[in-house]
């Protein structure tokens, strides 16, 4: 097959190499044409991501020249990444392949992004021209493989980002829909802002922001089309919220069970308000979820529930591997089988002219035959054709389960006298 | 029945259904999750093709006896049920639902297959009284099964659990929802039931004409609507019995309510049998049918109707 990949991942490279090796989309496009002039007969596909930058090619003499390829475009010495790459080579390609677009080779395992960036990086390599037949196949089949893990295993459908959870998996058991809901942030810190893009993605909630700084707090509720409040409102806001976000870098709680009786209980009449407290330390007394209708989740909470999903997930990974090692195996038999087509070409060929010149003299010599015993003699050849040739097709696709039978197939070219 | 189908097919079909529920407690499984639907499927179809062989049968039917009661408010509790899988097909609604819908089965066992219509009053308040109460206990076990997923949820939460990887239940927003319209609705009709039910009495004939205000079915029945008006009024006018965990005590206290009036009009009901105190040596013609047409399908009932 002659197939390669050359890389470097998370897993064994520093931050600082794959930064010098990331490829934006403009960049991808432009070190693919370039790769492509200087191996012309070559099929390339570049994969970047903040994780990974691997490089798949087909036909590319040696896996030096695939290494300097990519060192080249970034001018990145080699012995600056000497331990740090990954070469591999024909069926651990397609494996390793298949497990990158299944999300088992990603930072957070089951982490659903991962499938749009390889499907990208494909579509990339089509706009250049840089892809050919093995490619096209090996990256539709890793999609499909993809497809299979998500399908039939639930190793995507476990959370294990605490704003995904916070959001997805216990905001949902409050709220049917997240739609015209009051949701107040407190703070506008990163957490706020990671978790107010799961909120916009779950509903169409009325976002407001509470923070000490102003600029801050205007410069985050614009981004989320919400609206800001001075901190002095913030007994007001509770009191109509909804779900509260609150990730402020106070040193003491700034809502304590006392204030929250007083101030915000009677105002709500136990309406359901459900706090995400995402501060260290805590900004809501552990005590006011003890109040009717509030339930509140400090980080450790949500942290645990991370937990359990990840577990969740790990036991869920020996499905995807089995699914991983079936498509593997079905990818690998194919490509097999399709190095003996040009034998079995030739066997047919070599069995067909000698049938065809043999009915032809028939036919002459019996020049009366009526057409259905034209047809019945037809038919009765290529039945005879057909069983003796079935025998060593039947070995070819055999041996072919594990790899190229080169000895076979030389044993056949050279008993059936078949050309290369 | 003559159909072919008695109530053991649909109980066996719900039972199957709530088998599959419960093993989903423990894992998941698309096939499991197919022949559940499957189950409760064929669990309706037979439970309506009963109902369908009784009214041909029967033109009183489905509302001619109490047994025949018991099984329609159960085959509307199944119809609520297989909407809300089909809606929420990963939740596990069932397990709250298909034990009420076998229970209303269960009971009608017990009941009698006596003709209700007992006096002469006109046919269609009998029969818009039996829809009434029927729809209002529906709404009382909607309400019930609601507020107590509501309860399970709130506690989950509250105790910070993980949420359920398979025993799913709706959002307590959804829950809460259904829980006071459930209790709205149920008010409505529990009081349409038993005011049809008093002026079916008075428009009828001869020695019938009155209310028998002590009778122990009218008075369980006024009582649970004076609950049901009583919650509604305190729902409406205590903004915080309005959502959360009140309201879903409110819907609770109403299933004691009904349990009282099920179990007087089931074992003391003495208001429906006048067809029987008419003429108690001879049973009337829909009588006769009716142990006809379930004679094997049911056990031995008190035909003869309480005392």
């Amino acid at each position: 097959m002659n197939l390669q990949m050359v890389g470097c991942t998370h897993r064994d490279a520093g931050i600082d190499i794959r930064q010098q090796l990331a490829f934006d989309s403009s960049q991808t496009l432009d070190a693919l044409s370039q790769w492509q002039s200087r191996f012309p007969d070559a099929e390339l596909v570049l994969l970047s991501t903040c994780n990974r930058v691997e490089l798949y090619a087909v036909g590319i003499p040696s896996t030096d020249e695939l290494i300097h390829a990519l060192l080249d475009y970034h001018q990145v010495p080699a012995d600056q990444v000497e331990g740090q790459l990954q070469t591999l080579s024909d069926s651990e390609v397609v494996s390793y392949l298949y497990r990158v677009a299944s999300s088992l080779e990603s930072m957070v395992v089951g982490e659903p992004q991962i499938l749009a960036q390889v499907k990208q990086a494909y579509q990339s390599a089509q706009e250049v021209g840089s892809t050919g037949p093995l490619l096209h196949d090996l990256f539709q089949s890793a999609l499909r493989t993809a497809k299979r893990v998500t399908g039939e295993t639930s190793l995507h459908k476990h959370r294990v980002s605490i704003p995904s959870v916070a959001i997805s998996d216990l905001a949902s058991c409050v709220f049917e829909t997240f739609d015209n809901k009051h949701a107040l942030v407190i703070g506008a810190g990163e957490m706020a802002d990671e978790t107010l893009r799961y909120l916009r993605d779950a509903g169409d909630a009325h976002i407001h922001v509470i923070n000490r700084d102003k600029q801050r707090g205007q410069q985050l509720a614009e981004k989320w089309n919400g609206q800001y409040h001075p901190w002095e409102d913030l007994w007001e806001q509770l009191t109509a919220a909804d779900l509260t976000i609150s990730t402020t870098a106070a040193t003491e709680p700034i809502v304590t069970a006392a204030d929250f009786e007083y101030k915000v209980a009677p105002g709500r009449y136990q309406r359901p308000l459900f706090i995400l407290d995402l501060a260290v330390p805590r900004d809501f007394d552990s005590d006011v979820g003890n109040s009717l209708g509030v339930y509140l989740y400090s980080l450790d909470d949500l942290a645990l529930a991370c937990d359990q999903n990840r577990a969740a997930r790990a036991a869920e990974l020996p499905s995807a591997e089995k699914i991983v090692d079936q498509e593997t195996e079905r990818f690998l038999a194919e490509m097999h089988h399709r190095a003996t087509a040009p034998v079995i070409t030739g066997l047919r060929q070599g069995f067909e002219r000698p049938k065809n010149a043999e009915l032809e003299r028939l036919f002459k010599k019996l020049p009366n035959l009526d057409d259905p015993s034209r047809k019945e003699i037809e038919q009765f050849a290529d039945r005879l054709v057909n069983k003796m040739l079935h025998p060593p097709l039947e070995s070819l696709r055999d041996a072919s389960q594990n790899g190229t039978p080169h000895g076979l197939l030389d044993a056949l070219r050279r008993l059936f006298k078949l050309e290369n | 029945m003559g159909s072919g189908i008695n109530m053991l097919c649909f109980s066996a079909c719900y039972a199957i259904a709530l088998a599959l529920e419960v093993s989903g407690l423990w894992a998941r499984m698309r096939a499991a999750r197919i022949a559940l639907l499957v189950s409760a499927i064929a669990g309706l179809a037979a439970h309506s093709w009963y109902l369908v062989h009784r009214v041909t049968e029967m033109p009183e039917a489905p509302l001619a006896s109490q047994q025949d009661w018991y099984i329609l408010a159960a085959w509307v509790l199944a119809i609520l049920y297989l909407i809300l899988k089909l809606y929420y097909s990963r939740s596990s609604m069932g397990l709250f639902f298909l034990p009420a819908v076998l229970a209303l089965i269960g009971i009608s066992r017990f009941a009698t297959q006596t003709p209700l219509t007992s006096f002469q009053a006109p046919r269609v308040w009998g029969q818009v009284h039996g829809v009434l109460l029927m729809v209002g206990t529906v709404a009382v076990l909607v309400g019930f099964l609601a507020g107590l997923m509501y309860l399970i949820q709130s506690y989950r939460l509250k105790h910070k659990m993980p949420p359920g990887r398979y025993l799913k239940l709706p959002s307590l927003e959804w829950l809460e929802k259904a829980n006071s319209q459930s209790l709205g609705i149920a008010t409505l009709f529990v009081g349409g039931g038993f005011f049809t039910g008093v002026l079916s009495r008075l428009a009828s004939q001869g020695e019938q004409n009155f209310v028998p205000w002590t009778d122990p079915v009218v008075v369980s029945l006024a009582a649970m609507f004076v609950w049901l008006v009583v919650a509604e009024v305190f729902r409406l006018i205590y903004p915080a019995a309005r959502q959360g965990q009140k309201v879903a005590y409110l819907t609770i206290a109403a299933i004691l309510f009904l349990t009282l009036v099920l179990s007087v009009v089931t074992w003391r009901d003495s208001l429906h049998m006048g067809a029987e105190i008419d003429n108690p040596d001879e049973p009337t013609q829909s009588q006769k049918t009716a142990v006809s047409t379930s004679a094997h399908t049911s056990p031995p009932t008190n035909n003869g109707g309480p005392a």
